[in-house]
């Protein structure tokens, strides 16, 4: 493997030593009995720091999408604190509370320390060997007995960029496209929402540039919690006299720095953004010229719109009417503006509508492709833009290529070194292959039910990095949990996947190093990619997940596949070959490295290098990065520079001509922009850009001056979406029985719907909310990530934020006669937790509100005896997916988490 | 001579707590020990306002006169210490502190007060010796401010953070408007 490490920076200092001498002196005592199971030292004693070298090593924080870099401060192999890299251009040092407590997070005695398997109801250690005996041949004879179909795979958007890729690799040598990971229930409808819109699914601007933002509005994130260092360059825009709008159904923490605060009713963006719309038009304040050469689609769009007047929507929104007028003139007044949202968008049965209609307002206003005029889709994880790139998913190979397409995967075949037909013969049937997965939505229905899209249920899972309390429905979650043969949990903490079931054994576990004990790439939510270098070896008995796939794949019989001579191969050998549909041709290992090296010399306004090596490029070579001169793309859809220097356009993605289509209209017009349209580029044999390995289709594009992805239209209109245009559906748990008539969600999906039926009209119940009446909402808490394993095992993190909590508005709390801090269950149709009370005005009378963090207690009930002793986190807490509603996303089986209905009453003893 | 000073810029601060975070691990501070808090008013309504609240290291310490013991001092780069050796963890500088910077770690059999610590300029970690009882003495460079996620919380040489912080205005201010910040 590639240990040799450049851009390390060593320095001297002695100020270091005592603090190093202090922590061994410390902590010595409370570690001394873990050392005789780790390769390395965890602490260094005074003696040791003054006779050994400091060095600073770059790397990245593993949290939020953001990117924030940081110095690991390390003493003769031993990770012993942290310093601020201010000259790093996305966080100039800053960063939340998880992203300083790096150090605090890695060497933890929670973590896991070897392999282990669950016997006869207790937890014993194995060999290394052994457990990769074990787990492959229980997959070996699952495969023989049921298909490779019934093998189950989660993969993970916290690891880096090469080891995400080989999962979803791993999956398709395995046979199965049941592979799935967190973008799933992170920005899925995102990407859908925004690809068919205009080509690419990805944030469209980088943080940095909302420095440029005249107004910045958020519908559906809570930056200052969830992705706090933005607000670095949010708050820098707001001193340059931007407005900032908040529209969220809590007076969030990112709402107090706002000009303007709309609280609104949450599942009803889709009419709250057409009623801005409709102003905006009615006004003429739309940009006509924009839309008339770059957009198609207009008058079908305002068909639609034209009903959802501000006072239609104020019945459904919550919101009253002159505010939606006085925010469609902010918007217009205060230009270019962007549109930031997280979760509060994406994880709705309508989200991958909301997301069109955030993208349509932006089309409406032709802000979208310039500078401070974003749809910045603030993504979740450190690497999840990355991971969605890799295609770790059930319905994509890497690139965005979708495993329907026998080209697709006759790429990569080719790539992978690996006969088409032999890939066949890996899978149960052809037929199969070019088959969705199951999503880890809805995994767990593969465990439990016949009815599904493939020859038999999921016997054995395979949890690679992924917290199974982040999603919903969790009392069937762990029923599918006790019903597998075989559960695998790698990571580097005991999750759910090991503590959730109630089971004697078939549960092995593998420690999984962190990702400060390994190096690669990672992806920010602006598309730039960065290196992590490594801190330290990994510690205790954990190996990298690389090591860990060549492991399991030698086993396997295609050991060979996942061989490499360093870990820079994989990138350029593979990833950068062949993830062409997205531009990853230009971004090799060493010239990102590069990047790190010089960090100082980009320029926190616009990512830019001034001078030096990198002079002209983009910092991380946001994708798409066309060729190895190419300086990345920063904000896609811009137009106004030349391709050479990061410019872009809409991409051709639906040809030149809209084809024939259900409704017969339209048929015929032009989808290429009017001036200088260009369909997308192919070769001479007709292969089109993104699958053409020889890269002459690149390079005709680039002679040319045009993006290989064409000039083309945005749609308004959608002719391929069963909405063609977002209109309103209640959510599948709504208050308002008179607007489920009247809106009702969509028809139910049968078995090809991921290989699972769905519900959606058969499960909204209008007589729900008689017994149910409290809205109920979810989100982050800053000092915890995801589901709460690597957070809730600091020590400071939890000495910081120690609760799980529902926040109740004081009215609600008078009504049922509960205190602050008071325990207190909150109960829906799916189960109930209890919880301590948090009574607080950010949400009101009609809505409570739950983090998401929190396991380890399950109903009321402590689940702490069922992790390996001494790895459950010095936190727990009920787990709010026990209670969140059963909704999907029409396209993406996203969960409906963010609308649900409940009660909440007093718990006895509270 | 420098002149070490902090300055709360609250309309940058979110409180994601990344200052309590980095000063916990760089200063080895136990549970129960706060160097700095961030204190939220308002919360939930429209003011909500942040405000990151370590020892202000006063040019004329109330705790310093209060201590009956002198054990807080000044260095001459005003940061302002606690010689652990003296302090009798009597109390009488919380008493005095405007703004509740020292600290008292519950130890002992009665639960009785420890000795009082508190924000150091990050020059000090919670135990002020290493192993051989050697004092650490430390670079005045607090890791609050290093790591502070939206640069609210500026820490340094009074002259240079009042720099910084007149850009800032300046920034705020309409066109041609001139700072008054100094």
């Amino acid at each position: 493997m590639n240990n040799a490490i450049t851009g390390i920076k060593t320095t001297r200092r002695s100020f270091i030593k005592g603090a190093v001498a202090l922590g061994a002196a410390a902590a010595l005592g409370g570690y001394a009995g873990l050392t005789k199971y780790s390769p390395t030292n965890l602490f260094v004693t005074a003696r040791a720091a003054a006779a050994g070298e400091e060095k600073l090593v770059k790397t990245i924080c593993p949290h939020c999408s953001v990117g924030c870099g940081t110095l690991g401060k390390v003493v003769d192999g031993v990770f012993v604190g942290q310093e601020a890299w201010t000259d790093n251009p996305l966080n100039l040092g800053g960063m939340c509370s998880k992203g300083a407590t790096i150090k605090d997070i890695v060497v933890s005695e929670k973590r896991l320390k070897y392999p282990m398997e669950k016997v006869d109801g207790a937890w014993k250690r194995i060999s290394w060997d052994g457990a990769i005996n074990k787990i492959t041949g229980k997959m070996n004879e699952i495969k023989e007995k049921y298909g490779p179909d019934s093998v189950m795979f989660l993969g993970s958007a916290k690891t880096t960029l090469h080891e995400v890729y080989l999962q979803r690799k791993f999956a398709a040598f395995w046979g199965t496209n049941n592979v799935d990971h967190q973008a799933r229930i992170c920005h899925s409808t995102t990407v859908a929402g925004l690809l068919n819109t205009w080509g690419h699914g990805a944030q469209t601007d980088n943080y940095n540039d909302l420095r440029h933002s005249k107004c910045l509005f958020f519908i559906g994130s809570n930056a200052a919690e969830a992705h706090p260092v933005a607000m670095q360059h949010v708050l820098i825009a707001k001193e340059r006299g931007a407005k900032i709008v908040v529209a969220d159904p809590r007076f969030t923490r990112t709402a107090s720095k706002a000009d303007l605060y709309i609280r609104f009713r949450p599942g009803t963006d889709i009419p709250f953004i057409l009623s801005i719309c409709n102003v905006i038009v009615n006004n003429k304040w739309h940009d006509k010229a924009f839309i008339e050469a770059k957009t198609h689609g207009f008058d079908e769009f305002w068909e639609v719109c034209k009903d959802y007047t501000p006072e239609m929507a104020e019945d459904i929104t919550w919101v009253p009417a002159d505010k939606v007028r006085e925010l469609a003139r902010i918007f217009k007044e205060n230009g270019p503006m962007a549109i930031l949202w997280s979760m509060g968008g994406t994880q709705h049965s309508v989200g991958s509508q909301n997301i069109r209609s955030y993208a349509i307002l932006q089309l409406l206003l032709g802000y979208i492709g310039k500078s401070g005029g974003g749809c910045a889709a603030l993504r979740g994880h450190d690497n999840v833009q990355g991971s969605t790139d890799m295609g770790c998913l059930a319905h994509y190979l890497p690139g965005y290529l979708g495993v329907n397409s026998e080209p697709a995967w006759k790429m990569w075949c080719n790539i992978w070194g690996i006969p088409y037909d032999d890939m066949i013969k890996r899978f149960a049937s052809k037929d199969l292959m070019l088959r969705n997965g199951m999503t880890d939505s809805r995994w767990y229905e593969g465990a439990l039910r016949d009815d599904i899209n493939q020859p038999n249920r999921i016997k054995m899972l395979i949890v690679w990095g992924h917290s199974l309390n982040s999603i919903s429905q969790m009392k069937k979650e762990k029923k599918g949990l006790e019903e597998l043969e075989m559960i695998v949990n790698i990571d580097p903490r005991a999750t759910m996947a090991s503590s959730l079931p109630e089971r004697k054994d078939g549960i092995i576990i593998l420690p999984a190093a962190t990702v400060m004990e390994k190096e690669g790439m990672v992806v920010n939510s602006g598309r730039s990619a960065q290196w992590r270098y490594k801190v330290i070896d990994p510690l205790f008995e954990s190996k990298s997940d690389l090591d860990i796939l060549k492991l399991m794949a030698d086993k396997l019989g295609f050991g060979q596949n996942f061989t490499y001579s360093s870990v820079d191969d994989i990138y350029t050998k593979e990833i950068c070959r062949g993830v062409r549909s997205i531009g990853m041709m230009g971004r090799t290992p060493e010239r990102i490295r590069k990047h790190m090296e010089n960090s100082g010399t980009f320029d926190p306004e616009n990512l830019m290098a001034r001078g030096g090596p990198n002079d002209g490029e983009y910092y991380g070579l946001p994708w798409p990065c066309w060729d190895e001169k190419h300086p990345g793309t920063p904000i896609l859809w811009d137009d106004s520079k030349p391709v050479s220097k990061g410019g872009h356009d809409f991409r051709a993605l639906w040809g030149d001509k809209v084809p024939d289509n259900k409704y017969k209209t339209h048929v015929g017009e032009s989808m290429l922009k009017a001036v200088g349209g260009k369909k997308m580029y192919a070769n001479a044999a007709g292969v089109g850009y993104a699958l053409d390995l020889t890269g002459e289709a690149v390079q005709l594009a680039l002679a040319a001056g045009d993006p290989p992805t064409g000039r083309g239209r945005a749609r308004f209109w959608t002719w391929d979406l069963t909405d063609p245009v977002p209109k309103h559906r209640e959510p599948i748990e709504s208050p308002r029985p008179d607007l489920i008539t009247k809106y009702p969600t969509y028809e139910d999906k049968d078995k090809t719907f991921y290989r699972v039926p769905c519900e959606f009209k058969t499960a909204q119940n209008p007589e729900l909310v008689k017994k149910y009446p409290i809205i109920l909402t979810t989100g982050r808490q800053v000092e915890h990530m995801g589901g709460g394993a690597q957070t809730r095992g600091s020590k400071i993190l939890v000495e910081i934020q120690p609760d799980m909590y529902v926040e109740i508005n004081p009215s609600l709390a008078g009504n049922i006669g509960v205190k602050e801090g008071e325990m207190v269950w909150v109960e829906s149709n799916q189960g109930k937790v209890k919880v301590k009370a948090k009574i607080t005005e950010r949400v009101n009378e009609k809505t409570v509100f739950m983090p998401y963090h929190w396991a380890g207690v399950f109903e009321g009930e402590s689940y702490e005896n069922r992790y390996p002793e001494g790895t459950a986190e010095y936190a727990l807490g009920d787990s709010c997916n026990i209670v969140t509603a059963p909704g999907y996303d029409e396209i993406t089986a996203m969960q409906e988490t963010k609308v649900g209905l409940c009660k909440v009453y007093k718990a006895q003893g509270g | 001579m420098p002149t070490n000073k902090f300055l709360l810029d609250t309309s940058r601060c979110i409180r994601c707590t990344g200052c309590e975070a980095a000063c916990k691990q760089f200063n080895e501070v136990p549970k129960g020990i706060r160097r700095l808090r961030v204190v939220t008013i308002n919360e939930g309504v429209p003011g909500e306002t942040n405000v990151p609240m370590p020892c202000m290291h006063c040019t004329k310490p109330p705790c310093l006169s209060a201590c009956p013991v002198t054990a807080i001092y000044k260095r001459d780069d005003g940061v302002v210490l606690v010689n652990k050796d003296k302090c009798i963890g009597c109390g009488y500088c919380l008493y005095a502190c405007p703004f509740g910077a020292p600290q008292f770690p519950d130890t002992g059999l009665f639960g009785s007060k420890g000795k009082m610590d508190k924000c150091t300029f990050c020059v000090e970690p919670f135990n002020q010796k290493d192993e051989d009882g050697q004092l650490i003495q430390r670079e005045a460079k607090p890791r609050c401010a290093a790591f502070c996620g939206t640069k609210g919380l500026l820490a340094g040489d009074i002259d240079a953070i009042t720099e910084v912080y007149k850009k800032r205005i300046a920034g705020k201010l309409p066109t041609g408007a001139v700072p008054d910040v100094a």
